[in-house]
């Protein structure tokens, strides 16, 4: 499916928008920056069964990556049809890099 | 093709509604994070104690004795060892990880009850398991901050060993701090990778940390030159951390990133006073006390400030609402520590009446913590909905 979103998204076309609102809301407190911008989805997939996202972190020493999922979750709890689950995976492969961050980001970190 | 991918090294899975709160939760955190708590209690009051501060009488008690002679290992250790250890622990999402932390913690118990060898071995045990749990993120993540990472819990461990062995401050200190001092820059050079990074960056870092290293490792034979020579590596570390750290654009963002970046740059500052003090220490200078503290207080007490409203979250399950008011202990920090650092030197009253500022402005910035999860709690019960406690 031809996607506008950030990231790779499969399902149903009118979800797509709230699905990239709501994850645009959840910030990287120290960088006042959206995951979204830094490049931390890496996907979603709204099934039938659940809505899927693909998270990585920058680092897999960040104690704060089971903040940013609950985050994600109470966001996507918003925008998600009642009762169908939402689940967060997080993943290392293949491993963040700098360019993954939107126009936005790289222009305010000075690329 | 990007986004995608190819293979997973490691994977969790966070589904709404699924999770109950673990025996780790319930009682584990709230253990450690007591034990955290008093050993920053006793370590403050036996910091008090060591620079002629008079404690009330009723104080006046044999742990308050053994707090001040322990002053250092319960500051390093039982307290920011610990609370360094619950924090990877999180990450790492395993149980026995927080075998690290309790060791720690029991540690500075064992310290306050005249249990000093134990306390010490206990040091061991965690540094040990410490690393273990950074090889095992190492695994997860092979990259520049996690092998520096596993450097820093080496440190530790170096440390803890010659504390048990019966080693001298100062030839422990040098480790205990270059095990804070690592991991602070193991974390910086994670995020300096969001900015255009110049090429000699990263290997001016390595350079700079291994200087770090060689000095930790020559104070115990050559105090002279083993000392300036870790001076030196921490006044170019504060170099480095100004010039490349991204507190330097995130100074110009807004609310939380702001004042994080002002207490991080603020820190670099005393960095670089800590080195200069460090070597002119080794040098002979009286400036122990401002080595020390420009380096524990100005330096990793100022990184605490600044990165607490986003760990606590993380580690205490606590949330805090972000205000104005954070900047009050922060300036009272750093006012407190030219009072103590700048005069103190010349005169030892002063000295103290600037240590009895930074004990007060510690406990202003946890009665700020407080106010603002308070805050929080208010905030959102009143809209109903906090976005991160779930029960359904």
């Amino acid at each position: 499916m031809a996607s506008q979103s950030p990231f790779p998204y499969t399902g149903p076309a009118a979800l797509r928008q709230p699905v990239t609102e709501a994850l645009t809301r959840v910030v990287d407190p120290e960088i006042a920056m959206s995951i979204v911008d830094v490049g931390l989805i890496y996907g979603v997939t709204v099934s039938s069964e659940k809505l899927h996202v693909l998270l990585t972190m920058t680092s897999a020493a960040c104690p704060v990556a089971e903040v940013v999922v609950e985050d994600i979750e109470a966001e996507l709890e918003g925008v998600a049809p009642p009762g169908l689950p939402v689940e967060v995976e997080l993943v290392w492969e293949p491993p963040w890099t700098p360019e993954r961050m939107s126009a936005h980001a790289r222009r305010f970190m000075g690329w | 093709m990007p986004g995608q991918p190819a293979s997973r090294l490691h994977s969790s899975l966070s589904a709404r509604g699924k999770a109950a709160p673990s025996w780790a939760a319930i009682v584990l955190r709230p253990l450690l994070l007591a034990l955290v708590a008093l050993s920053l209690l006793a370590g403050i009051a036996g910091g008090l104690l060591r620079v002629g501060v008079s404690l009330p009488a009723r104080l006046d008690a044999d742990w308050l004795g053994r707090a001040a002679l322990a002053h250092a290992a319960l500051m390093t250790g039982g307290f920011l060892g610990t609370v360094i250890g619950i924090e990877r622990a999180v990450a790492v999402r395993l149980r026995a990880a927080f075998l690290a932390p309790l060791a720690s913690g029991l540690g500075g118990l064992c310290v306050l009850f005249g249990q000093t060898g134990p306390g010490a071995w206990l040091g061991v045990v965690a540094a040990v398991a410490f690393t273990g749990v950074n090889l095992v993120l190492l695994r997860r993540q092979r990259a520049d901050h996690t092998w520096l990472l596993l450097l820093s819990a080496l440190a530790w461990l170096v440390g803890n060993g010659l504390f048990a062995t019966g080693w001298r401050s100062a030839e422990i200190l040098p480790w205990w701090f270059a095990f804070l001092v690592m991991t602070i820059a193991a974390e910086r050079l994670e995020m300096t990778r969001l900015m255009r990074r110049r090429p000699a960056a990263q290997g001016s870092l390595y350079a700079v940390l291994a200087a770090l290293l060689l000095g930790a490792a020559l104070s115990a034979a050559s105090p002279v030159g083993g000392g300036v020579l870790y001076g030196v590596a921490l006044v170019l570390l504060a170099l480095w951390l100004g010039l490349f750290d991204i507190a330097r654009r995130t100074l110009f963002a807004h609310g939380l990133s702001r004042y994080m970046a002002l207490c991080l740059l603020g820190g670099y500052a005393w960095l670089a006073v800590a080195g200069a003090a460090w070597a002119a220490a080794a040098l002979g200078l009286p400036v122990r006390d401002v080595a020390l503290h420009a380096l524990g207080l100005g330096f990793i007490i100022s990184m605490i400030m600044g990165h607490a409203p986003v760990i606590l979250p993380a580690i205490a399950h606590v949330k805090l609402q972000f205000g104005a008011f954070f900047y009050v202990p922060l300036a009272a920090l750093h006012l407190s520590l030219i009072v103590r650092l700048g005069f103190g030197p010349a005169d030892t009253s002063l000295r103290a009446t600037g240590a009895l500022w930074n004990a007060a402005a510690i406990a202003l910035f946890a009665a700020t913590v407080v106010g603002a999860a308070l805050a929080w709690r208010f905030k959102y019960r009143n809209r109903g909905t906090p976005p991160t406690r779930k029960t359904s």
